[in-house]
């Protein structure tokens, strides 16, 4: 098929419950709310209530991006999630059901975190120019949340649970352009949760234990990330991802309206953008009321441009998302 | 770079009040405002200054003004 393929809509839900600083300070006493903002950017972050699953949210941003608009349009549904409902059955089978779209539907779920959404792009743009599909809802959504230890300062501090949508359809112009992509599983230990897969069963008695060089506590059963290894690895990949996804879309960086780039947290997302000379008026950073929220981070972004009008028509784009894996991805929008 | 210039830039990265005394015996794990932010801080001073990777392990070996010194490697210093 020729053409091209563009967004047509972006959306995103947050659940409602707020987990503030201040709450945070109270929980963990020498907790210096002042400092955690300045380095991370985060005042707050929403957390989905005991009973409010990923599935759950990603039917609600589904009902918002499907609100006045034909569903019967839409041929394929992805979910991006890393916070499944079951092992099996699939969560896009279950959402396809809820949001009522039509059964000549195709559905699939894929794991991955920070980088899930560029991922999803690609696997839609991949879809339609081959005929396969003619417009795709892709949803990203999850709950850090259920996944960190009560006792884990350091992680109920950066994470905020979130779900963002997509519509994606064939479109005459380019909208979405080539993408990069980049994968070092040597990594895979230093974001993970250990128990609870097939290879260490969840264990109802695992032990406290310290997350080395700070004073954050974990079980196995929840989630663990070395942070300073993650850092690094950020320095390593993101400034050469960025070239490289500007050359295959043959721009030079100053072309580029706007970078969003996945919200890890603020300390490091600038001291990406100093690195490699990204202008200060076009670089996104924006956790101050979600905190990281992995995959939606980057549709949370586009979102809030497009609404605040520094993202428009004949915008460029350029996203990249990174992280657990180690996965990476970018590409690069047109508006 | 000289040690001097080092202290003062580890000094701006921890966001130690300018009052505390900072040397090369300084325990920096001790210092009150030494937390996993810091650590964060002192990869992105060793990266942009030094052009070095110090490993998670390693960073969590710091004692001292001067381990971390070292770890960078003394011959970086004048």
């Amino acid at each position: 098929m020729t053409g091209n393929v563009r967004i047509e809509k972006t959306d995103f839900y947050l659940p409602e419950p707020v987990l503030t600083n201040r709450e945070l300070g109270n929980i963990f006493t020498d907790w210096d709310s002042g400092k955690v903002e300045s380095a991370t950017g985060i005042k707050e972050r929403h957390i989905a209530a005991e009973d409010e699953t990923a599935l759950d949210m990603a039917e609600k941003v589904g009902q918002k991006l499907l609100k006045d608009f034909d569903k019967s349009s839409i041929d394929f549904l992805i979910l991006c999630t890393q916070s499944p409902e079951y092992y099996l059955p699939t969560g896009a089978c279950i959402l396809q059901d809820r949001l009522g779209l039509k059964i000549n539907t195709g559905a699939f779920d894929f794991n991955l975190g920070c980088s899930g959404f560029v991922y999803g792009l690609a696997l839609a743009k991949g879809l339609i120019l081959s005929g396969t599909a003619q417009k795709i809802l892709f949803i990203t959504s999850d709950t850090m949340s259920k996944h960190v230890y009560k006792k884990d300062k350091g992680n109920r501090t950066v994470f905020g649970d979130a779900a963002a949508g997509v519509i994606i359809s064939h479109s005459d112009e380019e909208g979405i352009g080539e993408f990069v992509f980049g994968t070092d599983g040597s990594g895979y230990k230093n974001l993970i949760v250990p128990n609870g897969g097939l290879r260490h069963r969840y264990a109802p008695k695992a032990p406290e234990r310290e997350v080395p060089g700070t004073d954050s506590i974990r079980t196995d059963n929840h989630l663990y990330m070395n942070g300073p290894e993650i850092f690094n690895f950020t320095i390593d990949v993101v400034p050469g991802t960025v070239n490289d996804v500007l050359q295959k879309n043959r721009l030079f960086i100053d072309e580029i309206d706007y970078f969003v780039f996945h919200q890890a947290n603020k300390f490091i997302i600038n001291y990406l953008r100093k690195k490699m000379k990204i202008p200060e008026n076009k670089f996104f950073i924006d956790l101050e009321q979600t905190g990281n929220t992995v995959s939606s981070s980057i549709p949370i972004g586009l979102k809030k441009l497009q609404d605040s009008g520094a993202v428009g028509k004949g915008s460029k784009v350029l996203i990249c998302g990174f992280g657990v894996g180690y996965s990476w991805a970018a590409t690069i929008l047109k508006f | 770079m000289e040690k001097d210039r080092f202290i003062e830039l580890l000094k701006e990265t921890l966001e130690i009040d300018e009052s505390i005394q900072l040397n090369e015996n300084t325990v920096l794990t001790e210092i009150e405002e030494y937390d996993s932010l810091s650590t964060l801080g002192i990869i992105a001073l060793i990266d942009e200054h030094f052009g070095k990777k110090l490993s998670g392990e390693d960073l969590q070996n710091i004692t001292t003004v001067k381990s971390l010194m070292e770890m960078i490697g003394e011959d970086q210093f004048k």
